[in-house]
């Protein structure tokens, strides 16, 4: 690994046209030849515009004020065109599907080489390499949209990869996938890394994967650098990440639980490598004691408010994305339905509202028949928050989004107003409510989207991926509503792979995998079940697995969910008897 | 509505042909030939039997090519108002061709009596009109989703169109599929505010697409703008000395289907003009 700066941030501020404040301020930053540099920091911070600053997109395509110089391999940025810093600098983005241009995964990879005007033997040459680098061997014929998720990821980064550049900027490449994309990504990038010596600058909120990969974490706020270390001396500062809503990974967390309940506690590790070969000198500090967990799910009575049964669905291209799921809801239950990206799980909830017609089986609300009702009478029972906010807005207006369904099902008036102003209340929209929808922040506006839903006042809830795109502080948020709206009384489905989040929400857990039901269990013993949830690509949260590690090491039962839980298990030796 | 998709994405593959067939290996050139030959032809024959036969081979390519019946439907079902309209205006008004009445107003009437008249003459000739359309609506999506959009932008390059005009033009025709599930999206989340479309008059049906718009011309344009980016970070800048990976080859097939296109062309314009073959005559 070379020492010399690859990338130079000298006191850049930026401001975008027609923005009322600087979204970079005075930041400074050096990259070095090799180095793997992770960008962390709540939604806002200013790590899209870091990104793009570097591919030189800010200033050259938005235009605005920009102030300091950044240069990339000795290239100023802005006097540089962005075509020519291409060759320096390739840059991956969020969306797969935006950012796939081209028929075929060869076309796909070709298309910047042929606009640097290389020769059809040359570009072969390169296509064949870039498809090794990001192991995309075989697929070369394929169109991009039969890809899955990771490998889309992966074919972008293969296509930038192609120019041969010297740094690859990938701004929040992950977010949108399920794990196991997500996953084949951080390895894939990995290895560019530590194999071919590319530099790389990574945004994300995945703190457990940028912990195990970067070898400096920049942490930016409100476009500021606030600091930049490495990883363990980062996440090992809950107060400060606390402060900029950022979430450390779960083993550090545990270690700052034992701080917290006054145990010894020395340097947190990031990883679960590093927690499992620190815990020898941990457990001299500290020991297990027995502790037990309630199975908090009680036993189903009555008759079901939902039921599904024999369900099948064949789309017209002949996939069969439902394969005879049957499946009870009790009024009031809080369950989360897990599985890969195309488990079918959309495809399930759909049934529920009849915006899909089964093959085969049937869907009962209340006992009847869903084939029944329309649309628009299922929607008044059956609420449904579906994963783009800005699909679902259709007002000028918080307020008159809010009534829109109202006014659909015919009221008006005072008990129109009524609603609304019950609805905006509960969502914590009040001073929002003149003002346009679009104008908001990406998580209030998940927020009308789910008051609009709320003024129905329907009795089940279903929330399909909520947290996706939103930082950890949103998700959080979003789920707290969910389980607020659950104590309230509704019946709450959440269908999500961010696995880390659900315990203190949801209770019970249906993992889908290939269009059936793998598993239906309570939290407690769903998350602890590997072989499960690896049979559909999820992995369970890093503390699931460090208690896995640790209850196999002393051989006891510790189905713990959280690192507050696990942190209670333990005592300190000293002062114990 | 287009087939559902639920969680499925939808692409040209979708909603176009999904079979591999011979018309997808034959050069977007030979096929742009044969779509100008067979709009030459459409307008040149007045005759219903040879619009008719046209119609008939058109279609009967558009099976072997594997386009979906539903898409086929689905351009019918839209086109028929129209048709109807068509049919009706020449059969009362097609004074030219129109003899034969198979109706006519009776004499006591106000205004009309006595004076429209449906013709049989008029009728065949509104006939042939929609099969002339027909063609065209036809041949279009065969040449379009048998041609990969890249081999559409090199072959409209090779035959004089600016580079950045042709990525234009098959970058629109890529977002189609994407702008369509957009609206399938954006209708479904009206539907599950209550929104019963089945209930509306005419009226209200037209402001509820219109609001559809709203969300629908924001969403296109973060997607364009997106777009924009990627094309600049992968060093695209319309250069005219790009190279292309897959340079088009002419083959055989080609070279025959161009000259066979060309050559009919040249033969019925010949006929028509000689022997008048084409023209209008009751079958």
């Amino acid at each position: 690994m070379g020492q010399d700066p690859l990338v130079h941030i000298d006191n850049l501020s930026y401001q975008y046209p027609r923005a009322k404040d600087l979204a970079l301020r005075d930041v400074n930053l050096s990259v070095r030849r090799g180095e793997f540099l992770g960008l962390v920091g709540p939604t806002g911070a200013g790590k899209t515009t870091l990104c793009l600053a570097l591919s030189g997109v800010v200033p050259q395509f938005f235009g605005g004020r920009f102030y300091g110089q950044v240069t990339v391999a000795g290239l100023d940025t802005v006097e540089t065109p962005i075509s020519l810093l291409a060759q320096h600098v390739a840059s991956v983005f969020q969306d797969p599907d935006t950012q796939l241009i081209a028929n075929s995964v060869q076309d796909e990879i070709a298309f910047a080489l042929e606009n640097i005007c290389l020769l059809p033997e040359e570009i072969r040459r390169r296509i064949a390499w870039a498809v090794q680098a990001v192991r995309l061997q075989g697929l070369e014929g394929k169109h991009p949209s039969e890809l899955s998720g990771g490998e889309k990821q992966r074919l972008a980064i293969a296509a930038a990869l192609a120019l041969q550049p010297e740094v690859l900027v990938l701004d929040e490449p992950t977010s949108q996938l399920d794990p196991v994309g997500s996953q084949e990504v951080f390895a894939t990038v990995r290895e560019l890394n530590a194999e071919l010596g590319i530099t790389v600058v990574l945004a994300s909120h995945a703190s457990e994967e940028l912990a195990g990969f970067a070898d400096r974490i920049a942490l930016l706020a409100e476009g500021q650098l606030v600091d930049v270390d490495t990883p363990r001396r980062i996440f090992a500062r809950p107060d400060l990440l606390s402060r900029y809503a950022t979430r450390p990974p779960q083993v550090a967390q545990f270690y700052q639980e034992l701080a917290r309940r006054g145990m010894p506690a020395p340097s947190a590790p990031v990883t679960l490598e590093q927690a499992t070969a620190s815990y020898e000198a941990l457990h001299e500090q500290i020991q297990l004691r027995l502790c037990e967990f309630a199975a908090n799910m009680s036993a189903a009575s009555g008759p079901p408010l939902l039921s599904v049964r024999g369900l099948e669905h064949v789309y017209p291209d002949g996939t069969r994305a439902l394969q005879g799921i049957s499946l009870d809801v009790q009024k009031g239950e809080y369950l989360a339905i897990l599985g890969q990206n195309g488990a079918g799980k959309t495809t399930l909830v759909k049934h529920f509202l009849r915006l899909l017609q089964p093959t085969a089986g049937q869907v009962l609300v209340d006992g009847q028949d869903v084939g029944g009702f329309q649309v628009s009478e299922l929607a008044r029972r059956i609420g449904f928050v579906s994963q783009n906010p800005d699909s679902q807005i259709f007002s000028s207006t918080v307020e008159a989004e809010v009534g829109f369904a109202l006014r659909n099902l015919g009221m008006n008036g005072p008990a129109l107003a009524e609603r609304v102003e019950q609805s905006l209340q509960t969502m914590g929209l009040v001073e929002h409510r003149s003002e346009h929808p679009l104008s908001l922040s990406k998580g209030d506006r998940a927020r009308v989207v789910i008051a609009a839903v709320l003024a129905m006042q329907p009795d089940i809830l279903i929330f399909d991926e909520p947290t996706t795109g939103q930082d950890y502080r949103g998700a959080q948020r979003i789920l707290d509503i969910s389980r607020e709206l659950h104590q309230a009384g509704k019946t709450i489905m959440v269908i999500t792979h961010h696995l880390h989040l659900l315990p203190g929400y949801a209770r019970r857990i249906i993992v889908m995998g290939k269009g059936v039901i793998l598993l239906d269990a309570p939290i407690r013993q769903a998350l602890h079940d590997i072989p499960t949830l690896s049979g559909t690509f999820l992995s369970p949260p890093q503390i699931v697995q460090f208690a896995l590690w640790l209850a196999s090491r002393e051989q006891v039962s510790l189905p713990v969910l959280t690192p507050e839980e696990l942190a209670a298990c333990f005592r300190s030796r000293v002062g114990s008897a | 509505m287009l087939p559902q998709q639920g969680g499925q994405r939808m692409t040209w593959r979708t909603i176009g042909s999904l079979r591999e067939s011979p018309l997808q290996r034959l050069d977007v050139r030979s096929k742009l030939a044969f779509l100008l030959a067979t709009t030459f032809l459409a307008f040149l024959w007045e005759s219903p039997l040879l619009t008719g036969l046209l119609v008939a081979l058109i279609l009967l390519l558009c099976l072997i090519a594997g386009i979906r019946m539903a898409y086929l439907r689905q351009m019918l079902r839209l086109m028929l108002p129209f048709y109807a309209i068509v049919l009706l205006t020449h059969g009362f008004w097609n004074t030219s061709v129109g003899r034969t009445a198979i109706w006519a107003a009776p004499q006591g009437w106000w205004l009309i009596g006595g004076k429209l008249r449906l013709t049989s003459e008029g009728l065949v000739y509104g006939l042939m009109v929609v099969f002339r359309t027909l063609s065209l609506i036809l041949v279009i999506p065969l040449v379009i989703f048998t041609t990969d959009l890249n081999q559409l932008i090199v072959g409209l390059v090779r035959i004089g169109l600016p580079y950045k005009v042709a990525f234009t033009f098959s970058a629109t025709l890529r977002f189609v599929p994407l702008l369509l599930e957009e609206i399938g999206s954006i209708s479904e989340a009206q539907r599950l505010r209550g929104l019963a479309l089945e209930k509306m008059n005419l009226i209200k049906r037209l402001q509820v697409y219109a609001r559809i718009a709203v969300p629908l011309i924001l969403g296109a344009m973060t997607r364009s703008q997106q777009l924009e980016i990627v094309l600049a970070t992968r060093a695209f800048c319309g250069s005219p000395q790009r190279t292309f990976l897959q340079e088009p080859r002419l083959r055989g097939l080609d070279y025959a289907l161009v000259v066979l296109c060309l050559g009919v062309s040249l033969v019925a314009l010949w006929l028509r003009l000689r022997t008048g073959l084409g023209r209008f005559v009751m079958p």
